[in-house]
C-alpha cells in the first residue's frame, strides 16, 4: 500500500480525488459554493502554469505571452461553439491545434532570441493577441467580451456547473501524468540538457531546434486547454482577462511552487491564485493589497527559498535535524546527512 | 593487445584552417588518427588545440580543408557536412575543458544524457509510458550502472551532480561519452584540476577504456607527463600550424616542440 501511494500517478489521482469531494463539502454547507469556483478557476491556471514549468523549468525557455495564448484558445472555443455553433470536441480541437500552431513558430523566434529578449518578443506576441481581441469584435465581441456556455459532450451531455468542475478535476489529472510521463524520461532529460548546457546536449545529439519547438509545443497546448476549460467554466472572456498581469501570474506560481515540480505547481497556483481570492478578497481592508502580498512572496521565495515549495519540506527537515541531533566532526549530525542526500535525491523529483 | 597494429585509419584532418577575424586559430593543420589508439593533441596556451576539436565536432565549422572520419565498419564521412548534433551519431563524442554537466540532475540521469541519440523513443509513447519506452529505460539504466561501476562511482549514481567534487564530476562526464557507444572519444583536458593521486588514476582509466569499449581517443592535456605516459603517438601545435608529429620519444626530443615550449636560445638577451 505504502509502495503504491509513492507512485507519482496514485499521488496525482489521490489529489484529483480530494478536489472531487469540495463540491460534496460545498452541498453539505463545509464549504462556500463561491470556494469550490475558486479552486476550479486555480486548476485552470494550474494547467496554464504547468506549461510554462515544462518551457521555463524544464528548457530554460522564458515566456511573457502564456495569457495571451490561454485568451486566443478561449476565444476560439466560444466562437466556434457560440457563434459558429460547432460540437464542444470540435471546439476544443480548433483551439488547441490554431493556438499551438502559433506557438510553435514562437518558438522558432526563441532561436533567434535568448533570455531576457525572448521574453520581450513573447510578450509582444501576447500583446498583438490582445490587440485583436479588443479590435476584431466580430470574433471577441471587443470589450464587451465573449460569451461561452458550459460543455456540451458528443452533442447531447450539457454539463451543469459542478459537472464541468468535475471534467476540470479529471482533465487535470490526466495531465499531471501525461506531463509525469514525459519529464521523467528521455524528453525530460533532453530538455534539461538543453538548460543544463547547450553545448552539452548538442555534443549528446540533441537537437536544439526540435526539443525548443516541443518545448513550445507542450507549453502551447497546455495553454489552450487552460484557456478552454477557462471559457466554458466561467462563461466568458475579457480582453483584460489575458493582460501581462496574468503572465506574470504564472511565473509567480512556478518560482513559489518550484521549477519542475508538479505538485509545486498546483501548490503555487493555490498560493497565488486561490489564497488572494479566499482569505484576502473577502476582507475589505485586505482586498486592495493582494499584489502587494503576491509581490512579498515572491520576494521571499527567490530570496531564502529558490526551490520553490515543493523543496521546502527538506529544507525543514534539515533545520530540524540541525536544532536536533548532536555534531560529528564535521559539524553534522547522522540524520542531517541523511536528510542532505535525500534532499539533494529529491530535488531533481519532478512530482 | 597492442591495437595500433591493424593501422586503419579513423580521423583524417587535411588543410583545415579557421579563423577569428584576423587571428588565424587553425593554419593549415593536418594529421591522421589511427583506430584504437591514444592521439595527443599537445601545444602552448591559445594554440589552437580546443579549436580543433570544436571544428571536428562541428561546434565551428572549419573556413576550409577536411575532416574525413572512417567509422568501424569502413564508412567515411565528411564531418564537415553534419550539424553539431548529429556527430554523435558517427559514434563521435566529447567532452569539455568546464566540465559540462547538469548541475540539478543525478549522476545517473547525466550519464542517461549520453544515450540520447541511441534511444529511439517516439514522443508519443512516451507520453503515455508504454511497455516499450519503460523497457528501453531500465534496459539503458543497467547499461549506465556498469558504466558507472566501472569508473567506480556506482555508489554515487543517486546524487545531485553539480553537489559532487571536481574529480567526480569529471568521471560522470567521461561516464557519459561511454554512454554513447562511442568509437572516438575527444577529451578535452581531463587531467585539468585533478591532483596527482586523480591524474594517476585518469591514465589507467583511459587505457581501460580502450581495451575495455575499443574505442580510439584523442585527447588535449598540459600533463606532459600523462601525455607521454598514456599517448601512442602527439601532434604538437603552436600558434594553429603543427610544428612535430611522432611518439611521446620523437615529440620528447624535437627541437621544434623545445622552442615552442620553452622558448628559443637567447631569445631573451
Amino acid at each position: 500500500m505504502k509502495k503504491i501511494m509513492k507512485h507519482p500517478y496514485s499521488q496525482f489521482i489521490l489529489l484529483g480525488l480530494v478536489l472531487l469531494t469540495l463540491p460534496y463539502l460545498a452541498e453539505a454547507g463545509a464549504i462556500r459554493n463561491s470556494t469550490v469556483t475558486v479552486i476550479g478557476t486555480t486548476i485552470i491556471y494550474t494547467i496554464a502554469a504547468l506549461g510554462l514549468n515544462v518551457l521555463l523549468g524544464f528548457s530554460g525557455l522564458i515566456s511573457l505571452g502564456t495569457a495571451g495564448f490561454m485568451g486566443l484558445a478561449a476565444y476560439i472555443s466560444a466562437y466556434v461553439t457560440e457563434t459558429m455553433a460547432l460540437p464542444f470536441e470540435l471546439a476544443v480541437l480548433a483551439a488547441i491545434v490554431i493556438p499551438t500552431l502559433l506557438g510553435i513558430l514562437v518558438g522558432i523566434l526563441s532561436l533567434k532570441f535568448e533570455g531576457i529578449y525572448l521574453g520581450i518578443a513573447t510578450l509582444v506576441v501576447a500583446e498583438i493577441f490582445r490587440e485583436i481581441f479588443i479590435n476584431v469584435t466580430s470574433f471577441t465581441g471587443g470589450a464587451t467580451g465573449a460569451l461561452a456556455g458550459r460543455p456540451e459532450l458528443f452533442g447531447t451531455f450539457r454539463l451543469d456547473r459542478i459537472q464541468t468542475y468535475y471534467l476540470i478535476v479529471v482533465v487535470m489529472v490526466l495531465i499531471f501524468i501525461l506531463i509525469h510521463n514525459l519529464t521523467k524520461g528521455h524528453l525530460g532529460r533532453a530538455l534539461n540538457a538543453m538548460r543544463g548546457s547547450e553545448a552539452a546536449a548538442q555534443a549528446m545529439g540533441v537537437n536544439i531546434f526540435k526539443y525548443r519547438l516541443i518545448a513550445f509545443g507542450i507549453a502551447t497546448v497546455l495553454a489552450s486547454v487552460s484557456g478552454v476549460l477557462y471559457v466554458h467554466y466561467v462563461g466568458l472572456s475579457y480582453p483584460t482577462t489575458w493582460n501581462l498581469m496574468l503572465s506574470l501570474d504564472f511565473l509567480a506560481i512556478i518560482v513559489v511552487g518550484g521549477f519542475r515540480s508538479i505538485f509545486g505547481t498546483f501548490i503555487g497556483s493555490f498560493i497565488i491564485f486561490a489564497m488572494s481570492e479566499l482569505f484576502l478578497k473577502p476582507i475589505p481592508a485586505l482586498a486592495n493589497i493582494t499584489p502587494l502580498v503576491k509581490g512579498i512572496l515572491i520576494i521571499i521565495f527567490i530570496l531564502y527559498y529558490p526551490n520553490g515549495l515543493a523543496n521546502i519540506k527538506h529544507q525543514v527537515s534539515h533545520w530540524l535535524a540541525r536544532r536536533k541531533g548532536k555534531r560529528d566532526a564535521f559539524g553534522q549530525t547522522k540524520t542531517e546527512k541523511k536528510n542532505l542526500t535525500r534532499a539533494e535525491v529529491r530535488e531533481n523529483d519532478t512530482v | 593487445m597492442t591495437p595500433s597494429k591493424t593501422k586503419e585509419l579513423a580521423l583524417k584532418i587535411e588543410d583545415v584552417s579557421i579563423a577569428f577575424g584576423g587571428l588565424k586559430a587553425v593554419d593549415d593543420l593536418s594529421f591522421a588518427i589511427e583506430r584504437h589508439e591514444i592521439f595527443g593533441l599537445i601545444g602552448p596556451n591559445g594554440a589552437g588545440k580546443t579549436t580543433i576539436f570544436n571544428c571536428i565536432t562541428q561546434f565551428y565549422k572549419a573556413d576550409s580543408g577536411r575532416i574525413h572520419f572512417v567509422n568501424a565498419k569502413g564508412k567515411e564521412t565528411n564531418l564537415m557536412d553534419l550539424n553539431v548534433h548529429e556527430i554523435i551519431d558517427e559514434g563521435i563524442v566529447r567532452t569539455f575543458q568546464n566540465v559540462e554537466l547538469i548541475r540539478e540532475l543525478s549522476i545517473m540521469d547525466n550519464v542517461l544524457i549520453g544515450a540520447h541519440h541511441v534511444m529511439k523513443q517516439p514522443l508519443l509513447g512516451q507520453l503515455f509510458n508504454r511497455k516499450a519506452i519503460r523497457q528501453d529505460e531500465a534496459d539503458s539504466r543497467e547499461k549506465a550502472e556498469k558504466i558507472l561501476a566501472f569508473l567506480d562511482i556506482a555508489h554515487l549514481k543517486d546524487l545531485i551532480a553539480g553537489s559532487q567534487p571536481y574529480g567526480v564530476q569529471k568521471k560522470v562526464e567521461i561516464a557519459r561519452t561511454l554512454m554513447s557507444d562511442p568509437e572516438l572519444i575527444i577529451l578535452d583536458e581531463p587531467a585539468a584540476g585533478l591532483n596527482d593521486t586523480e591524474t594517476k588514476e585518469l591514465a589507467l582509466r583511459i587505457k581501460q577504456i580502450r581495451e575495455t569499449y575499443q574505442t580510439t581517443i584523442l585527447l588535449v592535456e598540459h600533463d606532459m607527463r600523462l601525455v607521454m605516459d598514456i599517448c601512442d603517438h602527439i601532434c604538437a601545435i603552436s600558434f594553429g600550424k603543427r610544428i612535430a608529429v611522432g611518439t611521446p620519444k620523437e615529440i620528447q626530443s624535437n627541437p621544434e616542440v623545445q622552442k615552442a615550449y620553452l622558448g628559443e636560445e637567447g631569445e631573451l638577451e
